[in-house]
């Protein structure tokens, strides 16, 4: 069926300031690794802007009117000392929502088995009515109530790799008991939060902290112990990934060590659950990652993995 | 971030700011981008507070004792 990739340039209207690591010459370095010939075959397609009607889904209207009027005609406005507004900042992570709809809709209609949404800014750490950690809106999360509301779906997984906590998709999703969320990340490390003993209001929330200056080895051992079992005891009919590929051991933000050949290791563990029990079904979303070598590599790995499997 | 070179820290002062980077790290209030110096400070820190105990511990264990089993001084003392 096949793999898309879902992206904009207007995504490159989120213009950070000099020096900011969340920038726009990230996706630039995704699309270079993503022009390689290997990846051809994806099928391409633009991220639309998402409604308020979908944004609401996640965060008060209020919420969503104060970025809009706090949106600057020039310059940044800081929203807290990560995260700042350019004047394409809203259309930007607009479109990181909408890619991440639009790439739901398609996977559910069966237009291609996976999907990849090459978007930013990230999203993971954005909470109900906090924008922080470099994100605006909780595009994964959104994704996953859509899913529930529009597609009628019993039981969503979201699997976040991001070496951070996604406290913000654990904020959207910790009341949604048609959800599983399972993060893995650095911990002690940005935002804090993140420990075994949050488990959601429905046991519907999974942490779990890896050590700094871990590895592959301490990282397959998490996953084939704790995680991919228990994603397998919630049998998703969908799974989507908060794709953060900054547990590479080049990244400059964290401590992790993991290389691009364990984002591939991790990714097919994924895929084999989804194959199991949500036809294949797995919708993945950037979070972060920050040296963009590593970054492109990474990139490369994971969806190279989508595209064998979605073939 | 501190200005003072860890290796001339004591160690109480040296644990007094491990347990600081402890609350703000578990606190949320750190910037993103500012996490990951402050928990390298961090380990630093741990390190240096191992060694300081390191030290300590093979000074108490060098301690000798007379035949009344009291202590008597310890062998580094005896050495010189």
């Amino acid at each position: 069926m096949g793999t898309l990739l879902f992206d904009h340039p207007g995504f490159d209207g989120h213009v950070t300031p000099p020096g900011h690591p969340e920038r726009v010459d990230r996706l630039v370095a995704v699309r270079e690794a993503l022009s390689a010939p290997e990846f051809t075959g994806l099928i391409r397609r633009e991220a639309p802007e998402c409604t308020d009607v979908d944004l609401t889904r996640a965060h008060p209207q209020a919420y969503v009117d104060r970025l809009a009027a706090a949106l600057p005609v020039e310059g940044w406005v800081s929203l807290d000392a990560d995260t700042h507004l350019a004047p394409g900042s809203l259309e930007a992570a607009r479109r990181a929502v909408g890619g991440n709809l639009a790439a739901v809709d398609a996977v559910m209609a069966g237009e291609a088995a996976n999907a990849f949404v090459a978007c930013r800014p990230p999203g993971h750490h954005a909470e109900r009515g906090t924008a922080m950690g470099f994100c605006l809106f909780g595009s994964v999360s959104i994704a996953a109530k859509h899913a529930l509301a529009v597609h009628g779906m019993a039981r969503v997984a979201v699997v976040d790799f991001d070496v951070h906590h996604g406290n913000g998709t654990q904020d959207l999703l910790w009341d949604e008991p048609g959800t599983l969320f399972i993060s893995s990340h650095q911990m002690p490390l940005y935002p804090g939060s993140g420990a075994p003993h949050e488990t959601g209001a429905h046991d519907n929330v999974m942490n779990v902290p890896l050590a700094p200056m871990t590895g592959g080895a301490e990282m397959r051992r998490a996953y084939s112990d704790e995680i991919l079992p228990a994603l397998d005891d919630f049998a998703p009919e969908l799974v989507l990934i908060s794709a953060g590929f900054d547990a590479h051991l080049e990244d400059p933000l964290a401590n992790l060590n993991w290389t691009a050949a364990d984002f591939a290791w991790v990714t097919a563990a994924i895929c084999d659950v989804a194959e199991a029990h949500a036809g294949g079904r797995v919708v993945s979303t950037l979070e972060g990652g920050y040296d963009l070598a590593a970054l492109g590599a990474s990139v490369a790995a994971h969806v190279g993995v989508l595209m064998e499997r979605g073939a | 971030m501190s200005e003072i070179k860890i290796e001339e820290m004591s160690f109480e002062d040296a644990m007094r700011e491990l347990e600081a980077i402890v609350t703000q790290l578990d606190s949320g209030n750190v910037e993103l981008e500012k996490s990951i110096a402050l928990y390298e400070r961090g380990a630093a820190l741990k390190t240096h507070c191992e060694a300081k105990l390191k030290a300590a511990e093979e000074k108490v264990a060098a301690i000798t004792l007379d035949s009344d089993g009291a202590p008597k001084g310890t062998q580094a003392f005896e050495a010189e």
